[in-house]
């Protein structure tokens, strides 16, 4: 038998909350939306296989934005939030997710994830600075995906591995209607019948190509390649700032996180190459990694993390949470190549772009209860607009939209949907199977990414961006023209293709109509350098209208926890660099 | 067209492959009886536990995290002496995780259990399952005769949080170990009492840093004036690290009488020093504090200036409160 | 189609006398969130099908045996 080979089926199943994306938020969304509705049919689909999937497959190495009672409060917590993101945020969902987090931290901690406690067993957060207190490391992380899995196995939920979604079905009244997905590995269809759809498919991770060069060696898990973003737009539904890209500092070549949040309250920090610190942001944001860029390119790059100051007992405790936990093959990475954390600085630098509002504010537009502007399609995690919400805003949103979701199931039928257009989406899917020659995925796909890099990677420049999307709408034609495939998992990676090049179309659209600088790095605009808060104070909605891109701008709703004009400068003022 | 859902194992089946000849396909089956989810797979993993071959004892230990109560408790007791390392080691992990009280009561007699890797590992799993009934084991354990069950024994009695325990962790506080020294300085931050902050107190004159560290860390946390004073002694500590959780606790503790030592630190070579000493005269808010702190103004560390400027302005705004 | 096969070194290296796929286990294959491991028709050991990887580690820490080794892909190395 050949591998992977491509087999002729469909099958329909219908269900009351359908969640895609069995990574972070999805696993929680599923659970509460069980535990709301007992009697609801919950199907929880996923692409790889919901043991360890998604962004934290290996687990994670510590939470950085627990709001903790005694240590920080969510209005404090909502305040360095809307600064971080230069305003632009819906604080309503923010200060939920602030209000709603310590409970779940407490819910974790009752499967099994071990939080680090001090000896009266109290959660030992961990200071960063005196803004707020949010680090709460968690020395036995790489368990988190059993500990989740365990739950869905004792609640009996009907976990789908191996389908992946390929398009949203829309009823004839505008709600969601279901999904459509297709088998990883024989190309079966699966049509899904759905009230009420939440989506948690995670980063569009593969966005930009890595400096190794090697396609996979991302810094988010590969396998998030922006599908749940591909099929919001295609659905219809707005996606938010966009144009706020996510950058992140980076161990150079291995590509995973520095943990900077995780060896600093040990006393580790990022380092220029006099091994002085440079960095004047308080927080992680576009604005930090405009620091952090600037100090690259200077005469000061490149920028480490430096620990060789601290005392052996202290890095040996860094070394058991940072190896073990998250990326653990950190260590052999650094083993490899001779590095020892005592005696010389590690050579960080910039990561590849992508959309992840986890980390900055790119995501499917939602509001407080993570519904999206379609009836009855929802979003959580990396994917939906509420800004840096990180693993533990993946788990309190996913929790919160779950929720809404059973309950929105509830009280509605399902939407009824044109029957054309399941066999449509089959003969789109499967075009790249019936060809006999052609351009195989993988080409497809890195000239996609290698284009993004050229002409997206910020600094943003106009005529730059014009032309990246004259060369994408080459590589487009040859996609839907030429792509071709031999198996079932090539097929998947075609589909992650057309993901990918529509989130590389979303990225430039977005990024031309904002005419302003903002947010740093993540949306420097050198043709308008400048921040303008008169005529872009407002979020930007992306969405597919009559068929083609279009934007729009959103007020910023009044904010619930008051910002004070000198609290904003506040932090502008700190920036200024000292006058020796 | 198979089906697309996850399937969930049929009890006999997997009763029935665990019964194979393959110490292989045994295993795979253990696995399986993991994944279950069903609490009825327990009395197979239990039977499973018996099996003469380490790996399939070795897969049923990990099983068992997945597993909690004391049926599950009851396996992991075979598993945690189990004559293979391994296995032994696995349980130990399967253990910690448990979070059902009841799961308590088969761990209790391992605590007497003649080897100390078998006690250590039962006081870690009874920690979190905080019975009132490992108090007793617990302070026995507090003499184990090895170091790594009396740190256990000393989480055992810190996680219950009570008063009449507080003479046994002072006792701790002096125990020949410093991990145990650290674990018992650390499990009094519950308490208030005198004896506690006396205890915590001499903890910053031991001969170990990171018993010093912890002291002044612990300190910190509402343990009042007594405390403050007490922790001006290691403002002169020759470990930067110590001095650093001292100032970051004197900050807390807003004690005037240390902005003298605080701005000594102003100057020192370590910049996370520098930048800690300005946010604790920043935490105090006391005007005296000004003149060192706009002395160094111009610090190279952008992080200590920021803090500068932070503390200054703390200054200035207590002194339009009070004016 | 034009096929120009070229040999490539594959990060995820299976030890064939540890593995005990032909048993039934397909741990490795499961865990992968890139889906690149197979268990061969051949052999009937797991062995990585497709040089996809995010050296992400599952299909190592949860192999039963210690099977499977995850090496650092050379381009990065």
């Amino acid at each position: 038998m050949t591998l992977d080979a491509i087999v002729d089926g469909i099958s329909e199943v219908a269900c009351d909350v359908l969640v895609i994306g069995g990574g972070t938020a999805g696993p929680m969304a599923a659970l509460k939306a069980k535990q709301k509705n007992p009697k609801a049919n919950v199907i929880l689909l996923e692409k790889a296989n919901v043991k360890r999937s998604g962004a934290i497959s290996m687990g994670m190495d510590g939470l950085n934005n627990a709001v903790i009672p005694g240590y920080a409060t969510p209005e404090q917590y909502t305040k360095e939030i809307t600064i971080a993101n230069d305003g632009i945020v819906n604080q309503k969902a923010v200060l939920k997710y602030a209000q709603n987090c310590y409970k779940i931290i407490e819910e974790l901690d009752s499967y099994g994830i071990r939080f680090l406690k001090n000896e009266n067993g109290d959660f030992a957060v961990k200071k960063v600075h005196h803004i707020g207190t949010y680090v709460l490391p968690m020395p036995n992380g790489e368990t988190v995906k059993k500990a989740l899995y365990r739950q869905l196995r004792r609640a009996r939920l009907l976990i789908s591995n191996r389908y992946m979604a390929t398009r949203l079905l829309t009823g004839t009244d505008g709600r969601v209607a279901g999904a459509i997905a297709v088998n990883t590995r024989t190309s079966e269809f699966l049509v899904i019948k759905a009230k009420s759809v939440i989506l948690c498919m995670g980063a569009a991770g593969r966005l930009g190509l890595p400096t190794s060069g090697y396609m996979y060696g991302t810094y988010e898990n590969a396998a998030n390649a922006g599908d749940g973003y591909a099929m919001a737009y295609h659905a219809g539904a707005a996606l938010a700032n966009l144009e706020c890209f996510q950058i992140n500092p980076l161990i150079k070549d291995y590509n995973g996180p520095a943990c900077a949040y995780v060896a600093g309250p040990f006393g580790a920090y990022t380092a220029n190459n006099e091994g002085a610190r440079f960095i004047e942001c308080d927080y992680w944001s576009g604005q930090m990694m405009l620091e952090f860029f600037n100090e690259l390119q200077s005469g000061k790059g490149p920028v480490f993390l430096k620990l060789n100051h601290l005392h052996e007992d202290t890095i040996k405790e860094i070394e058991t949470i940072l190896h073990k936990v998250e990326r653990p093959t950190r260590g052999l990475f650094h083993e490899g190549r001779g590095t020892d954390y005592r005696r010389e600085m590690i050579e960080m630098h910039i990561s590849e772009i992508g959309f992840c509002s986890g980390h900055s504010a790119s995501g499917v537009f939602v509001d407080d209860f993570g519904r999206t502007t379609i009836p009855g399609l929802y979003a959580a995690g990396d994917m939906a607009s509420v800004p840096h919400n990180y693993m533990l805003g993946a788990f309190t949103n996913g929790a919160i939209a779950g929720e809404d979701a059973a309950e929105y199931a509830a009280n509605v039928d399902f939407a009824s949907f044109d029957a054309g257009a399941v066999a449509l989406e089959k003969e789109r899917v499967l075009a790249p199977t019936k060809r006999e020659d052609g351009i195989p995925p993988n080409q497809i796909e890195y000239k996609t990414r290698r284009l993004v890099n050229d002409y997206l990677q910020p600094p943003k420049v106009t005529r730059k961006y014009e032309l990246g999307q004259t060369r994408l709408a080459e590589v487009r034609d040859d996609l839907e023209n030429r792509m071709m495939v031999r198996n079932s998992h090539e097929l998947m990676r075609a589909l992650e293709a057309h993901s990918i090049l529509d989130c590389a179309d979303m990225a430039a659209f977005a990024s031309l109509y904002r005419t302003e600088s903002r947010w740093g790095l993540y949306h420097l605009r050198t043709d308008f350098p400048h921040k303008n808060d008169e005529d872009w104070f407002c979020h930007t909605l992306l969405s597919k209208k009559d068929g083609r891109m279009a934007c729009e701008k959103r007020a910023v709703d009044p904010y619930v926890v008051p910002i004070a004009e000198d609290e904003r400068d506040l932090y502008d003022k700190q920036r200024i660099r000292a006058s020796a | 067209m198979s089906d697309p859902f996850e399937s969930y194992s049929d009890l006999d089946d997997l009763a029935e492959q665990l019964a194979s000849d393959d110490a292989g396909e045994r295993r795979v089956a253990v696995m399986e009886l993991a994944d279950l989810g069903d609490p009825q797979a327990i009395p197979l993993l239990a039977r499973a536990m018996a099996d003469k071959d380490a790996g399939v004892r070795l897969q049923v230990a990990r099983a068992l995290e997945s597993y909690d109560g004391p049926a599950a408790a009851a396996v992991l007791v075979t598993a945690l002496t189990d004559p293979d390392k391994e296995v032994a080691s696995a349980a130990s992990e399967s253990a910690a995780e448990l979070k059902d009280p009841a799961s308590a009561d088969p761990l209790f007699p391992l605590v007497e259990h003649t080897s100390p890797f078998v006690r250590a590992s039962a006081l870690r799993a009874l920690k979190e399952l905080r019975r009132k009934e490992s108090l007793k084991p617990a302070l026995q354990a507090l003499r184990d005769s090895d170091p790594q069950v009396r740190v256990q024994a000393v989480g055992v009695v810190g996680f219950l949080k009570l008063e009449e325990a507080v003479p046994a962790l002072k006792s701790a506080a002096a125990d020949p170990d410093p991990l145990v020294r650290r674990a018992a300085i650390s499990a009094l931050t519950f308490s208030h009492t005198q004896t506690a902050t006396e205890t915590i107190a001499k903890g910053l004159a031991d001969s170990d840093w990171m018993v010093r560290e912890i002291a002044a860390e612990t300190l910190g946390s509402a343990h009042g004036e007594g405390a403050a004073a007490q922790l001006l002694a290691t403002l002169s500590d020759p470990f930067w690290q110590v001095r650093l959780k001292t100032i970051r606790s004197l900050g807390k503790l807003k004690h005037k009488p240390a902005i003298k030592g605080i701005s000594e630190a102003l100057g020192h070579a370590q910049a996370n020093l520098r930048k800690e000493a300005a946010a604790a005269l920043g935490e105090i808010g006391d005007p005296s504090a000004k003149p060192a702190l706009e002395a160094v103004a111009d610090d190279p560390d952008p992080d200590v200036r920021k803090n500068i400027r932070w503390a200054l302005q703390q200054i200035a705004i207590k002194a339009a409160a009070s004016a | 189609m034009p096929l120009a096969p070229t040999f490539t070194t594959v990060p995820v290296v299976v030890d064939d006398a540890k593995c005990i796929a032909e048993k039934g286990c397909t741990v490795c294959v499961d865990v992968c969130p890139l889906d690149v491991l197979r268990i061969s028709d051949t052999t009937g050991k797991a062995y990585m099908a497709y040089d996809e990887c995010w050296y992400c580690m599952p299909c190592e820490a949860d192999c039963p045996t210690g099977a499977v080794k995850v090496n650092i892909p050379y381009l990065l190395k």
